[in-house]
């Protein structure tokens, strides 16, 4: 699948018949994933065929899935944002009630204002990261509780109701365009547009460039802040647009509204294939990472299993998929990987050599260690670059 | 040496705030100081300091564990559920430590031995504990421990003014800080944390350093669950959920590197001193619950800013340079 940009330059053309090639993406084996899962729940779950169902799931993902694409993006650049639950609530809460005072304001208007607010305070995250030069981790754990402070500032102990709504944001589940509605539509063309940007611009190449070795971006003359800026930017936008979405969906919006959703989002792109170290998976991933985790929530939820044993199911699923993932990537990424230590030699900070990413994904080499060893000795830390995990 | 130099800054520079935030709130509200005010800050802080203590050992090894919450409750649950089955509280206590340890232990094999980013396996941790906590109460709680537990939560030294359990953490603080500072596993922490690489070439037992700081994470998130059953009297599936953030917080705010390798144990107390008078200071001046949550996040980013401005500083300049410097040699490009 993705592989990273620029080193792949000087790889060996390795000829691969296009099912193999098809088999070494992680979205097929989630598609196969999310296709069994199906099949067996119509089979063997009564209420899992009751009519309404499907759709359900699919409304129920839709959120996460344009959370997760955006956190793919940021945990892709290398970065991780911890944040976007409290952007999700802030705009929830903010875009939701401007929209309802704001007579004239249509879908439009209100995506526009939603898209404008998250990127706004993605970018207070991206100003942490580069200029003030925080760690991802740290920086949005300090937003996290900023945002969510304004949060509570703002909404005040009150809530907003779906009656304060327009109709258009207030009635986005009861309304319905070729069997889906609105909100999954938006998923849908979010996580196209994000999954294209990813795969085919320079843009998104870039990313997974500055995401799989920083300096070898660097080198290559990559400009690794802007991309920070743009990335966090894209990510707080698509929080935002979830948020205000989350005011149609649930239509009571309080203090707490996106609580602990960067987990979930985060959660969906690592199910996903999308690795916390950087450089690899995708967002069409973390989009079927995020319908999986829905599918398997909903699946326990009709089996009318506990929230509590759902919790702990869900846990050990991302523990699963993390060291599937690994074994998965160890294994195709052999032969590759020895091909290459032999000819390039490319080094890789040493966190690297201790996990690797997901299957199929980083075609950089893991080289032997031993020539960085002796130059990285220096006790210094500060410029250490390593991943945010 | 610049960096023994630049750590001396940061324990001052916490001190310094500590002053401010003291000198301002007690001009606030003088109640700030009042013996009593102090005694319920101690009190109310025991579990915040335990698992920040904990979890520093982990992001000093370049880790972390966000599932330290989960495993206080999972132990909380564990204690309380022997303790109701006819077990002595203490024997009880004993049993809980022992399975802080342990699912210390399982964050470890799934990060350490299976090479797993920790960020992702102890997200799934953190579920699958408060998960089984929640399995074992089945949403009930458990009330009314015994005076013992209760005295070691909340109680007074008999004849003076001091908490037992302030005493408690303080000899755990200097038990964790001699190890971490003044033993050979706090030097491998220290070299594993700085560059894993160079410590696994130059014989340091990479795994086992790691692994351990998992375990101390695991048992001291036990230990504040003791702390916290015997303070509120209470156990729930759910407590302490939201003690995680303030408990990394303390320990990046205490001058520990999120990227590893640096960081002193009394640094992150310091934080925890001054985290909690802030939060004191603050409801004294009519700051609401959460709106006071702001202001950590203002005051991480403070932190962090100074620091990497004192970085910036032109005396430190050339210590800094010189990794990426080597690095360029290394990939053989410029230069």
């Amino acid at each position: 699948m993705s592989a990273v940009a620029p080193p792949t330059a000087a790889q060996p053309v390795r000829r691969r018949s296009p099912v193999d090639r098809l088999l070494h993406h992680n979205e097929t084996g989630l598609i196969g994933l999310i296709v069994l899962v199906t099949v067996i729940a119509e089979a063997a779950v009564p209420a899992f065929r009751a009519s309404g169902n499907d759709t359900q799931i699919l409304d129920n993902a839709a959120l996460v899935m344009i959370v997760a694409v955006g956190e793919a993006l940021v945990i892709t650049a290398r970065q991780i944002d911890l944040s976007v639950g409290a952007i999700l609530g802030l705009n929830a809460y903010l875009v939701g009630s401007a929209v309802g005072h704001i007579g004239f304001a249509g879908p439009l208007v209100g995506t526009v204002m939603a898209l404008a607010l998250g990127a706004l305070l993605g970018l207070g995250n991206g100003i942490l990261i580069e200029r003030v030069k925080m760690p991802a981790i740290i920086a949005t754990l300090a937003t996290l509780s900023i945002y969510g402070g304004l949060q509570v500032v703002v909404t005040h102990g009150s809530q907003l109701y779906s009656s304060q709504l327009p109709g258009w944001l207030g009635n986005i589940l009861s309304t319905s365009w070729l069997g889906l509605s609105p909100l999954v539509w938006a998923a849908i063309v979010v996580v196209v547009i994000v999954a294209l940007v990813a795969r085919y611009t320079p843009w998104g190449r870039d990313i997974y460039a500055i995401g799989s070795n920083p300096e070898a971006a660097a080198y290559l003359g990559l400009r690794a802040g802007r991309r920070t800026y743009q990335a966090f930017a894209a990510c707080g936008a698509l929080a935002g647009l979830a948020g205000m979405l989350y005011a149609g969906q649930y239509g009571n919006v309080d203090a707490t509204a996106g609580a602990n959703f960067e987990l979930t989002a985060i959660a969906a792109a690592v199910i996903g294939g999308v690795s916390l170290f950087g450089g690899s998976g995708s967002p069409l991933g973390a989009a079927l990472g995020a319908l999986l985790l829905t599918e398997i929530e909903n699946i326990l939820a009709v089996l009318k299993i506990s929230i509590f044993a759902q919790q702990t199911l869900q846990g050990a699923a991302i523990v699963i998929a993390v060291a599937a993932y690994s074994l998965l990537s160890r294994r195709l990424n052999r032969p590759v990987r020895r091909s290459l230590r032999v000819e390039a030699g490319q080094s890789r900070p040493p966190d690297q050599l201790a996990a690797e990413g997901p299957a199929g994904t980083s075609t950089l080499a893991r080289s032997e260690p031993v020539s960085d060893s002796v130059s990285e000795q220096l006790p210094d830390r500060v410029t250490r670059k390593e991943p945010s995990a | 040496m610049s960096r023994l130099r630049s750590l001396g800054r940061w324990e001052t520079g916490l001190l310094v705030m500590i002053a401010i935030v003291v000198v301002v709130g007690q001009a606030i509200s003088p109640d700030l100081l009042s013996t009593y005010n102090l005694q319920t800050i101690a009190i109310n802080n025991t579990v915040l300091a335990c698992l920040a203590l904990g979890v520093a050992p982990v992001i000093i090894a370049a880790d972390i564990d966000i599932s330290i919450a989960s495993s206080l409750a999972l132990c909380g649950v564990f204690m309380a559920k022997l303790w109701g089955g006819g077990m002595n509280i203490w024997l009880a206590a004993l049993c809980a430590i022992g399975l802080g340890g342990v699912l210390g232990l399982i964050n470890g094999v799934f990060v350490v031995l299976l090479d797993l980013p920790s960020l992702a396996v102890t997200l799934g941790t953190m579920g699958a504990y408060t998960g089984v906590a929640f399995l074992i109460l089945k949403g009930a709680a458990i009330v009314d421990f015994p005076n013992g537990l209760l005295n070691l939560g909340s109680g007074l030294i008999p004849g003076t003014q001091i908490e037992i359990s302030s005493v408690v953490v303080l000899g755990l603080l200097v038990g964790l800080t001699f190890l971490v500072h003044a033993s050979p596993y706090g030097r491998s922490l220290f070299a594993v944390g700085a560059n894993r690489q160079a410590a696994l070439f130059s014989g340091i037992a990479v795994i086992r350093t790691r692994m351990i700081a998992f375990v101390i994470a695991g048992v001291f998130a036990a230990l504040a669950a003791i702390f916290y059953l015997g303070n509120y009297d209470s156990v729930q599936a759910n407590i302490a959920s939201d003690q995680l953030l303030p408990a990394i917080t303390a320990v990046i705010l205490g001058g520990v590197s999120a990227y590893g390798g640096t960081g002193t144990i009394p640094g992150v107390v310091l934080a925890v001193i001054l985290l909690s008078l802030l939060e004191s200071a603050l409801g004294l001046a009519g700051v609401s619950g959460q709106a006071q949550t702001i202001a950590v996040g203002v005051l991480l980013i403070i932190a962090i800013g100074a620091g990497a401005v004192i970085q910036a500083l032109p005396g430190m300049r050339r210590a800094t340079r010189r990794v990426p410097d080597s690095e360029t040699g290394e990939l053989g490009v410029g230069h």
